[in-house]
């Protein structure tokens, strides 16, 4: 009875290992490189390369509002993010009377001098929503790939554990230098006991999150019940809000909407509206049509900050500035507790009168929690630092768990049928192509420095296809090595693909230097700026490890 | 920096509480004591004091960060630490050695380090 049990949780950990681990690296890839988004960010964006050391607070009356009244005219919302730690900038977004959509300028936090256009997605606009949705939108398309990817994630993780037999008494067993199939599962399941708390918690929590994609009618069952009346009144309205938010997440924005876009994707019915005002607190205030002046948001600031300490307010926005029924929303950060804060304090425009602020359930906060923990928007950069060593671990796991299913085959001689070529060509693709295919977009961002377009087509798109192109001809490279040779290729396209690594990464490091002049003996010692030293450091890191692996790669003999 | 010497005794306490726990198994115990094999008591002691010492992991990590900081830092902790620990027995097992001691401290009669270190196969 029980060993019939193991043994179809054997059958599931495989079947479910091959199909999805190969969409699981390149998720736990992603997700790991997000850990660091917005240093990566820096690095891809060298005009942002700003010390916060020397950065004073801002008067938003004085300084923000003069920006503001000379470009936002008309505009319906003003958004103000205040320069911080890992986005040391001051960001303003407004939308115009010809297009609602929010345009986003950058400023220098001292000079207020505004920052040339980055010319590039970043880790923030491209990295990290591969991560949650595959960068495929379209209904929802990739969330939902992501999701099903978790699930099978969660299967495999709880069926390992059944299956493996020896927990305990193998928990530190790591025998490295008993052959490649021995030390390669001892990793697996060393990395899959060790780290479990850790993937448990990270997949079931970026599954909850997204929970509005998932079970996209849940909140209309609940409104429904509630008052049926709501729902269908605000149907015709709606739409059209629908695709003003449609248009508005296809703007790059660095904060608030790159959430909600990883929570909720991209259709809204009025019943999640009004779950996500109910909950969440995001509503859209509607202007009166009487102008009135605005009253100074300084004291605002001040208050708020007095009684929840300085540095609170992270973001302003304001609705309908310039009249009677504008509202400014101070958002609040969320550097010091893992719950995302998403209260905020609220005033009037006109009269600087404080209104009913929104202060999320305690339901809501246990969500909050839970999503702060996947999000990890706060400031504790030993924590950070871990969530990406775990990270590596889980795609360490995940990368083990594929070549132990083609190692037992390719161990055999004359076994080599075309599943297991074919899943050795993946494995390639999948592990050492995807992190190519990442070198690359480094590397095509620095080439490409900072310039608008190349050969028509925007630089923000070369960068991405850059990173598909590369990745495809990981795999094309692959298939011909495993195919040309299907006993020993795929070791040789192992090897070259680990060159190619290490090129890649030298060649970031290298173009960092001469398009920036920022070397690492600069941004570690005399001009220290840790977010680019970090990457330069792991990049030469990850080229020394390829190399070492390539090495081993080509002169070992086949046993 | 009381706040980074404390994440060093973090983990620290995470790392020698995994290498009391891995001396406990024979597989281990070998490659630093001098006997063959810890006896019934000695077992439990190790696994004992290795408890301890992630109690007072924990303890640590709560102080340094409060109740949610705090146990997240922990749970993440643990965990890169017994990787670690796992990597000390595959490339250098014999830096356990202090651990084996500390404990032959606390229990004097058995348990004598060994030396000579044989790299034990199996």
């Amino acid at each position: 009875m029980k060993d019939g049990f193991r043994t179809r949780m054997s059958l599931l950990h495989t079947w479910a290992g091959l199909i999805l681990s190969g969409l699981l690296f390149a998720i736990f890839w992603t997700g790991t490189l997000s850990v660091f988004d917005k240093e990566i960010d820096r690095w891809m964006m060298p005009h942002t390369r700003i010390h916060m050391d020397t950065v004073r607070p801002l008067s938003v009356d004085r300084e923000i509002i003069p920006l503001l009244a000379e470009r936002a005219e008309g505009a319906k919302a003003w958004t103000i993010v205040l320069p911080a730690e890992r986005r040391p900038f001051l960001t303003l977004a407004y939308d115009s009377a010809k297009s609602h959509i929010a345009q986003r300028n950058s400023f220098h936090p001292i000079t207020l001098e505004p920052l040339p256009a980055p010319n590039t997605r970043g880790a923030s606009n491209f990295i990290y929503p591969f991560h949650h949705n595959l960068t495929l939108r379209q209904n929802n398309i990739g969330a939902l790939l992501v999701g099903i990817a978790s699930m099978g994630m969660l299967c495999l993780l709880i069926s390992g554990i059944v299956i493996h037999r020896r927990i305990f008494a193998d928990f530190f067993t790591l025998r490295l230098l008993r052959g490649f199939g021995r030390a390669n599962l001892d990793i697996h399941n060393l990395t899959g006991v060790v780290l479990l708390p850790f993937t448990i918690v990270i997949t079931l929590s970026g599954l909850m999150i997204a929970h509005l994609i998932y079970f996209p009618k849940a909140p209309d069952a609940v409104f429904a019940q509630l008052n049926p009346a709501s729902v269908t009144q605000e149907r015709p309205k709606s739409k059209v809000r629908e695709a003003s938010r449609k248009r508005e997440q296809d703007v790059s924005s660095e904060n608030e909407d790159e959430i909600t876009d990883a929570r909720e994707g991209s259709r809204n019915s009025p019943a999640r509206s009004r779950f996500i005002a109910e909950s969440q607190g995001r509503v859209r205030p509607q202007a009166i049509g009487q102008p009135a002046n605005i009253a100074a948001i300084d004291p605002m600031i001040a208050a708020t900050e007095s009684e929840l300490g300085q540095g609170a307010v992270y973001m302003i926005r304001v609705s309908n500035p310039g009249d009677a029924g504008g509202v400014v929303a101070l958002r609040l950060n969320s550097d010091n507790s893992v719950s995302q804060n998403i209260d905020n304090r609220r005033f009037s425009t006109a009269t600087g009168e404080e209104l009913a602020h929104f202060n999320s359930s305690s339901t809501t906060n246990i969500f909050n929690f839970i999503a702060g923990m996947h999000y990890i928007k706060f400031t504790h950069w030993p924590l950070r630092w871990l969530y990406f060593i775990a990270g590596l671990g889980a795609c360490a796991l995940i990368a083990t768990g594929l070549l132990h299913w083609t190692q037992a085959r390719n161990q055999k001689q004359g076994s080599t049928g075309f599943n297991v070529s074919f899943m050795n060509a993946h494995n390639i693709a999948a592990i050492t192509g995807i992190i190519s295919a990442t070198g690359a977009f480094l590397v095509v961002n620095r080439l490409l420095n900072n310039r608008e377009q190349f050969a028509g087509i925007s630089s923000r798109d070369l960068e991405v296809y850059a990173f598909f192109g590369v990745w495809l001809a990981c795999l094309l490279h692959a298939l011909i090595r495993v195919f040309i040779n299907k006993q020993y290729g795929y070791r040789k396209a192992w090897a070259e693909q680990c060159w190619t690594i290490a090129l890649i990464a030298i060649a970031a490091v290298g173009l960092n230097w001469i398009t920036t002049g920022d070397h690492l003996l600069k941004t570690l010692f005399t001009h220290t700026y840790w977010p680019v030293a970090t990457l330069d450091l792991v990049l030469v890191i990850s080229a020394v490890m390829a190399i070492y692996a390539a090495r081993k790669l080509s002169v070992i003999r086949e046993s | 920096m009381p706040k980074d010497l404390l994440l060093v005794a973090i983990f620290s306490a995470a790392y020698l509480s995994f290498a009391l726990f891995a001396l406990s198994q024979v597989r281990h115990w070998r490659v630093v004591f001098d006997k063959a094999l810890p006896t019934q008591r000695e077992v439990l002691l190790l696994r004992s004091l290795g408890i301890l010492m992630l109690s007072i992991s924990l303890a640590l990590s709560l102080v340094r960060d409060g109740a949610s900081f705090g146990s997240l830092l922990w749970i993440t902790m643990i965990g890169v630490a017994a990787l670690a620990v796992a990597l000390t027995l595959a490339w250098r097992p014999r830096w356990l050695r202090p651990a084996g001691k500390l404990f032959s401290f606390t229990h004097p009669d058995t348990g004598r380090v060994n030396h000579k270190m044989n790299q034990v196969k199996g």
